[in-house]
């Protein structure tokens, strides 16, 4: 009887050896091959320094011009780059310049990371069925798994700093890419890839002149999700050592600044939106190209 | 003043009554379960004794400071909080401990606890030289910073907890980014935990804040560093560094100032249960006693009342000394 109203759990020291065992084995892990993980991403992180360096070393008023020039040159539209230049000139105003180099740097490499290595697997999943239900549960863990579980084994593994932020701003950020990567080809007419197909082209061409260039606003798509997710993790980021705007944000939160919280929470939204409407309209772009030209 | 007055007499009465129903009992006594492993750990051993050896029924209430504090404080439940740390609520705590609605039954329960910089032993002893942090801050070469090789990484304490403020200011004060030093914020609990456990399991050198009692500190065996410089004064500390730089900049050289912890009780406990006052008198936990549980709790994954049993098997000598032999006997015969 007591089967039944008792559910017939692991006995407890079963149950704490379990758990102990894989804390020890992952400690051991970390311990026997943490170093040469360290040293396999330091090139990352060598690159992830440079880069904030150089944001940081250039003069303002010039990235407040590239800022503007990619705006335009991205969206078209001189409202935008506008704009984009005095959220630019009104952040640094109000202190917050160093900072947002920082996040402008991380959210950069990041998303860079994130399209080196979420295209590719986007389109290894559209290949084939078998690849894309092995990767869909994966991608699901990474977008719905608490950050704080991965928290601090990346941190015993990697310590505090850049490249640990970097990875758990990854792990959230890169699925929508590998998602709308995979979509967008498994889209793509197969009509037109028959055609394709008849004039003889190989899987090569086939895939990077036919495919690609037709998916390429659902690609778009998938890298102006990632960057928001990016943005999104910060924060986060920040909670394991990342310098940033995530920092005044956590520092904030626990001491009541409000005005401290709210001046930097809305770099972080101009950030975004600067991103995001730029990345759109690009998209956009990509798009009436498309239905003006070959597609109609 | 008067509501208080009759308030006390309705306690009262209520306290004759049921001390009239049952006179060796000390009837139903609600208790903070905190929310950190040693005090959660001090709650289970206080109601193993409290319930076997001077017949109390403890009813656990999980809390954490603010809260449990306030709740004592406005209501009286619950009527005992183990390991109060006051820094956060020295104003009203003693303000009620003037009016005598709540009473320190033990100051400094747990001995060597206390926030500062800690080194991990074996860079204290590849280094003798390093005495106090004055020595260390002279050698930032031992502690490179990965994001900047060239200086010292000191790990001081995450954004937005109030130690942050007084690191900050320590920091400015032993004029450490002239000796070459960085200040890292780890972020986070998990940052700062990380960071530490990272270094210890390979041995590489760590120079950073942290507080004790805690698994932390018991696992690794860090060792705290004496500052090598005198407590400056409460007007330093408490108008100045620990307000951090953006409201004094000008902080002097100072040691850590002291943590308090207390047990603290209500007043209805202090009457209804006056023997168990003396419990709680005598019951000292030694640091490193308390630093080997807390390790036993993370490793074995022990919860208080698990970590609490066996502390009452493995600690025999030690909590035979802090009740008379009879409710030894009493509490041994229940275990």
């Amino acid at each position: 009887m007591s089967f039944f109203s008792k559910f017939p759990a692991m006995a407890k020291s079963d149950l704490r050896d379990f758990k102990k065992g894989i804390d020890g084995a992952y400690k051991d892990f970390s311990r026997e091959y943490g170093e040469a993980i360290e040293t396999f991403f330091d090139p990352l992180y060598y690159f992830l320094t440079w880069f904030e360096k150089l944001l940081n070393a250039t003069p303002w008023p010039i990235i407040i011009l590239i800022v503007g020039g990619l705006a335009y040159l991205g969206s078209r539209s001189w409202k935008l780059a506008v704009g984009a230049m005095i959220s630019f000139l009104l952040i640094g105003y109000l202190g917050m310049w160093k900072n947002t180099m920082s996040t402008v740097a991380l959210i950069s490499v990041a998303t860079l990371l994130c399209i080196v290595i979420g295209i590719p697997l986007g389109i290894w999943m559209s290949r084939s069925d078998r690849v894309q239900k092995l990767i869909t549960p994966i991608l699901d863990i990474m977008q719905t798994i608490p950050i704080f579980v991965y928290l601090l084994p990346v941190v015993m593994l990697l310590g505090i700093g850049k490249v640990p932020g970097l990875i758990a701003v990854c792990v959230y950020a890169m699925p929508p890419i590998i998602r709308l990567t995979n979509l967008g080809l498994r889209l793509v007419n197969k009509d037109i890839l028959e055609a394709a197909d008849a004039f003889g082209s190989n899987y090569r061409q086939r895939l990077i002149n036919v495919q690609f260039p037709l998916a390429l606003p659902n690609i778009f798509a998938g890298v102006n999700q990632t960057i928001m997710m990016a943005l999104a993790m910060v924060v986060i980021a920040s909670m394991i050592g990342v310098k940033g705007l995530g920092m005044p944000v956590l520092q904030s939160i626990q001491n009541q600044y409000l005005a401290l919280g709210l001046m930097n929470g809305l770099a972080i939204v101009a950030l975004a939106i600067i991103f995001d409407r730029v990345s759109q309209q690009y998209g956009k772009r990509l798009q009436r190209h498309r239905e003006g030209g070959h597609d109609a | 003043m008067q509501k208080s007055i009759l308030s006390a007499a309705i306690v009262a009465g209520a306290l004759a009554i049921s001390s009239g129903a049952n006179a060796s009992d000390c009837g139903d006594i609600s208790m903070a379960d905190m929310n950190w492993p040693s005090a959660t750990l001090m709650a289970n051993v206080d109601k193993i004794i409290l319930e076997a050896g001077y017949g109390c029924e403890i009813d656990m209430v999980v809390g954490a400071t603010t809260v449990t504090f306030a709740s004592m404080n406005e209501k009286g439940q619950p009527d005992v909080a183990a390991e109060l740390w006051i820094n956060a609520v020295r104003e009203p705590l003693f303000a009620a401990m003037d009016e005598g609605r709540l009473h320190s039954a033990r100051e400094m329960p747990i001995t060597d606890l206390g926030e500062g910089w800690w080194l991990p032993p074996y860079t204290k002893e590849a280094h003798p030289e390093l005495k106090t942090v004055l020595d260390i801050l002279e050698r930032p070469d031992l502690f490179p910073d990965k994001e900047d090789p060239s200086r010292g990484a000191f790990i001081g304490c995450p954004a937005g907890w109030g130690c942050q403020l007084s690191n900050q200011n320590l920091f400015i004060a032993f004029e450490m980014e002239a000796k070459g030093w960085n200040l890292i914020d780890p972020g986070s609990q998990a940052g700062l935990d990380g960071s530490i456990v990272k270094a210890n399991e390979r041995g590489e050198n760590w120079f950073g804040y942290y507080w004790a009692p805690t698994s932390m500190i018991g696992k690794y065996n860090l060792q705290l560093m004496p500052f090598g410089v005198p407590f400056a004064g409460a007007e330093n500390w408490d108008g100045c560094v620990a307000k951090g730089p953006e409201a004094c900049s000008d902080p002097k050289p100072s040691a850590w100032t002291k943590s308090e912890v207390h047990t603290v009780v209500t007043d209805r406990f202090k009457n209804v249960a006056g023997p168990a006052m003396d419990y709680f008198a005598n019951r000292i936990w030694p640091g490193g006693v308390m630093g080997s549980m807390l390790v036993f709790m993370e490793t074995e994954q022990a919860d208080g009342p698990d970590a609490a049993a066996h502390f009452m098997e493995a600690h025999e000598d030690l909590w035979m000394q802090w009740v008379p032999a009879d409710v030894a006997a009493k509490v041994k015969a229940a275990l």
